[in-house]
């Protein structure tokens, strides 16, 4: 375009071309931009309001009791002076608000005086509330049960709310117990299948439609698991609603994952690793054995776990096949034969989220378990996570090639 | 000086270890090799040269049964003899005929062990654990595969710490701890540099002494330096068969011919 | 790093200075049969010759055998074509011998005993001496020797031309039969011939070392 001849060959010349890249990367940009700030706002919500549950001002700054007891009735005692102040000032905003809106639209002066009288009821309320939140007196179940006297009726308003006390212990044993236990079925199963589809199966049009249903399987909504874990293992089996029926679900719900990730690392393993032993005089399996499985491991276990680690979180498998809304006893308690400790429902973590959020009455103390709960659990899933990572950094220096 | 060769001192030489008759094999319908005849005799180097897929790795593959591993692979008639038995026969276990009979291939292939354990595999497999047997062994191979004096202060680092060419003598090396009589070689140095393929070549001299070697190259000039006899295959049949003096001074068929000197195709 | 093969070419290297001796004695041979009228050294020297011709065809042999299987490049390939190249001077050189045996023999036939013997003696000293030194710094791989050599056969160049013109001399005279002299003359000019050969191996010592 430009008449004298140009110096540099290469020198940027302006174009569509490279507006149009711009506009291109820029999108892209925004559009990571805004997952990043989805996710992040997500977490740092969930961690936000998690830790005010567990962790506390005090040393040792982690709230044990939450961690460590089980879920139970709070029992509240407020200031009455307080929260009868409250109730009145409640009753005149409403009254106030009613009077506003049935104004005629002249009346400005009118309606500016009652907005003001609204805003400040309801500054008063607030701070109301906070003297309501300093004087109150809470205890869980236990604590209350404990009490030589409860709080004088006189001077406090009782009332109680359902799990909305005590901790989540349980069901976070109950999570880790169903977690290890489906990681180690799952793996079993998965392997074992891999190596046969992948080392000794025919290939052809059978197997493509085997692997095909596999992967089709992970498609399967979890609630369907669930009811099918219910069907065979709870009722069919009765084994009736426990431990080992929820790991066979989470396990079975797992393993296309895990299939799908052993074969795909098995494939990896170069060809000439089973060669070389085979031409070495290996069986079949002993150069699966030696020479495949060892050098697939790192991957299959990290695709694994993490697969498990999201089994781990839905609710709707273990919901019908082995989690209680409420249990007393911890699982290593109250055991009549050691085989029982299988046959026992269990709390679990998806489950008391889902009991604590959706099935009791929603107040201002159900928040603090819900989230608080919703952090540990992500936690536990970061920690499965993590833990299957640093098994592969560990293998993968082993059997480097 | 040069000899001339007769018909006669072909047969008078040592007996046959392998012989082929009337080989064909096939992956599914196509077939890929056609009615190979070929007697391959003790203690010589046997090169296999020809154009790309004209079935000389697919036959190499055959002296072991590698390709019962591909599952459309099937024998559609003829027999090879190894010392007199029949390979394909049903009473014949390939494990045996794979220690008997073993495979360098053209990728080098240690595994990702130590050097030591990589030797020690082949008897490892076989429920050898004494730590004096292994240890012998291990030192003789590499002896073998003149590899020791390189790597006898680092035998328990990897094995893929070492160079390319020093990882293909090792795989020779690990091959000849099973005590095969027959050695494979599929393209042993095609991922090589000169000096390396060099090293490789002096040592299938040096162990031709004691074994049998078969090595398919698509290195004609590599199959003319370390040969005895040199097969040349095209389309899956065996043109021409015979000392690789006579093979590449004066190839008595036209394709040989065309082949050696470059004018194929 | 010497490889197995290469032994091949110190083979061929032996063969080649195998020839140049037979060559070199054969000549000499004949020459001293002529000065001395020795029947019996002729004959040997004809006999020399046919192994000679035998040597010649086994390095062609071992060089194209070894061009073939071995693809040798610079000095190796060099050494090959100067034993092709040498081994074929030699075998003329051997031819040369042959042929002064065979009119050695003429002329004892004819004569009985050689007696215009001109200069043949200093030419075939230096001749010979020439052959030798080719030799010599093929061995010793002496590239001083070598050039050393193409300037003394000017001097045998001489010292034939002499020959020549004192022989056509005694022929113009008489005396002596004619066949005789001319045949002497053809000797003088194998000799002359054989230490063309040795300075064309001169040359080749100097290709093979130098390249050029």
């Amino acid at each position: 375009m430009s008449e004298k001849p140009a110096t540099n060959i290469f020198s940027k010349k302006p174009s569509r071309q490279a507006l149009f890249e711009t506009c291109v990367s820029t999108f892209f940009r925004l559009a990571t931009y805004l997952v990043i700030i989805a996710a992040g706002y997500l977490f740092v919500n969930i961690a936000y309001n998690g830790s005010k549950a567990v962790f506390t001002t005090k040393a040792p700054f982690i709230n044990i009791d939450f961690l460590t007891q089980k879920p139970q009735t709070l029992h509240v005692y407020e200031p009455k002076e307080v929260t009868t102040e409250q109730q009145k000032i409640n009753a005149e905003i409403l009254s106030t608000k009613a009077k506003r809106n049935a104004l005629g639209s002249g009346e400005k002066a009118q309606r500016a005086e009652y907005e003001a009288h609204i805003e400040s009821l309801e500054e008063r309320y607030d701070i109301l509330d906070e003297q309501r939140v300093e004087g109150r007196l809470m205890f869980s179940d236990s604590e209350y049960r404990q009490l030589d006297e409860t709080p004088s009726e006189e001077l406090f308003k009782y009332s109680n709310y359902a799990y909305s006390g005590g901790g989540i212990g349980p069901a976070i044993i109950g999570t880790c117990l169903l977690v290890t236990g489906s990681i180690a079925i799952a793996l079993t199963l998965g392997v074992l299948c891999a190596v046969y589809l992948s080392e000794y199966s025919q290939p052809g049009k059978m197997l493509q439609l085997i692997r095909l249903s596999i992967m089709n399987l992970s498609g399967v909504p979890s609630i369907v698991f669930g009811l099918f874990g219910f069907g065979m293992f709870v009722l069919f089996f009765g084994w009736g609603v426990s431990m080992i029926a929820g790991w066979f679900t989470l396990a079975i719900m797992a393993l296309p994952i895990i299939i799908t990730a052993s074969e795909e690392s098995m494939r990896a393993i170069p060809k000439g690793f089973r060669e070389g032993s085979l031409a070495l005089g290996a069986s079949k399996w002993t150069s699966i054995r030696t020479n495949v499985l060892p050098y697939a491991l790192p991957g299959i276990l990290t695709s694994s776990i993490m697969g498990i680690a999201r089994v781990a979180g839905e609710t709707a498998p273990i919901m019908f096949t082995a989690a209680f809304a409420l249990r007393d006893q911890l699982p290593w308690e109250g055991l009549k034969e050691p085989t029982d400790f299988f046959f026992q429902g269990v709390m679990a973590l998806p489950y008391h989220i889902y009991v604590v959020s959706a099935k009791i009455p929603q107040n201002e103390y159900t928040r603090n378990m819900q989230y608080g709960a919703a952090f540990v659990f992500l936690f536990i899933v970061g920690f499965f996570a993590l833990s299957s990572i640093i098994l592969r950094v560990k293998i993968r220096k082993k059997y480097k090639w | 000086m040069a000899q001339t060769s007769t018909p006669s001192d072909m047969t008078d030489e040592n007996k046959p270890i392998i012989e082929i008759r009337n080989f064909d094999f096939a992956y599914g319908d196509a077939q890929a090799l056609f009615d190979i005849n070929m007697d391959i005799r003790e203690k010589e180097v046997t090169s296999f040269i020809g154009p790309s897929g004209c079935g000389k790795s697919t036959f190499l593959r055959c002296f072991n049964r590698m390709n019962d591993l591909i599952d459309i692979a099937n024998i559609k008639g003829g027999e090879i003899k190894i010392s007199d038995i029949n390979i394909y026969d049903k009473e014949v276990d390939v494990i045996e005929l794979r220690k008997h009979v073993g495979m360098v291939f053209q990728k080098s292939n240690p595994f990702p062990k130590s050097i030591y354990d990589n030797i020690a595999y082949g008897l490892r497999i076989q429920g050898i654990k004494q730590k004096s047997v292994l240890d012998g062994v291990v030192e003789e191979c590499l002896r073998g595969a003149a590899l020791w004096d390189e790597v006898k202060d680092r035998l328990n680092e990897s094995a893929l710490g070492m160079s390319g060419g020093q990882q293909q003598r090792l795989c020779i090396a690990r091959a000849l701890a099973v005590k095969p009589k027959i050695l494979l070689m599929d393209e042993p140095c095609s991922a090589l540099d000169p000096i390396a393929t060099a090293k490789v070549e002096e040592l299938i001299h040096q162990l031709k002494k004691q074994y049998t070697i078969i090595i398919v190259t698509h290195s004609m000039q590599q199959a003319a330096r370390v040969s005895d006899k040199t097969a040349f295959f095209y389309l899956g049949k065996l043109i021409e068969f015979g000392k690789t003096d006579d093979i590449f001074m004066n190839p008595t068929d036209p394709q040989t011919e065309a082949y050696i000197s470059g004018r194929f195709g | 790093m010497n490889r197995y093969f290469h032994h091949e070419l110190h083979d061929l290297r032996s063969m080649l200075i195998l020839i140049a001796e037979k060559a070199n004695e054969a000549g000499r041979l004949a020459v001293e049969g002529f000065l001395s009228s020795d029947l019996e050294k002729t004959q040997h020297a004809v006999k020399l010759d046919d192994e000679i011709d035998a040597l010649e065809i086994a390095i062609d042999r071992a060089s194209v055998r070894y061009i073939t299987l071995r693809s040798p490049v610079s000095s190796d390939v060099r050494l090959i074509f100067v034993a092709i190249k040498a081994s074929h001077d030699l075998e003329r050189a051997g031819d040369e011998a042959h042929s002064i045996a065979k009119r050695t023999r003429n002329i004892l036939t004819r004569d009985g005993s050689v007696q215009n013997k001109v200069e043949i003696e200093a030419m075939s000293k230096l001749a010979f001496g020439m052959m030798k030194d080719a030799i010599n710094c093929f061995l010793e791989e002496d590239l001083d020797l070598a050039e050393s050599i193409i300037e003394q056969d000017k001097e045998v160049d001489r010292l034939n031309k002499e020959n020549f013109k004192n022989l056509s001399m005694a022929l113009r005279d008489g005396g002596i039969d004619p066949a005789t002299q001319i045949e002497t003359i053809l000797i003088s000019k194998s000799i002359e011939r054989i230490a063309d050969h040795a300075k064309n191996l001169a040359e080749e010592v100097i290709y093979l070392l130098t390249g050029e």
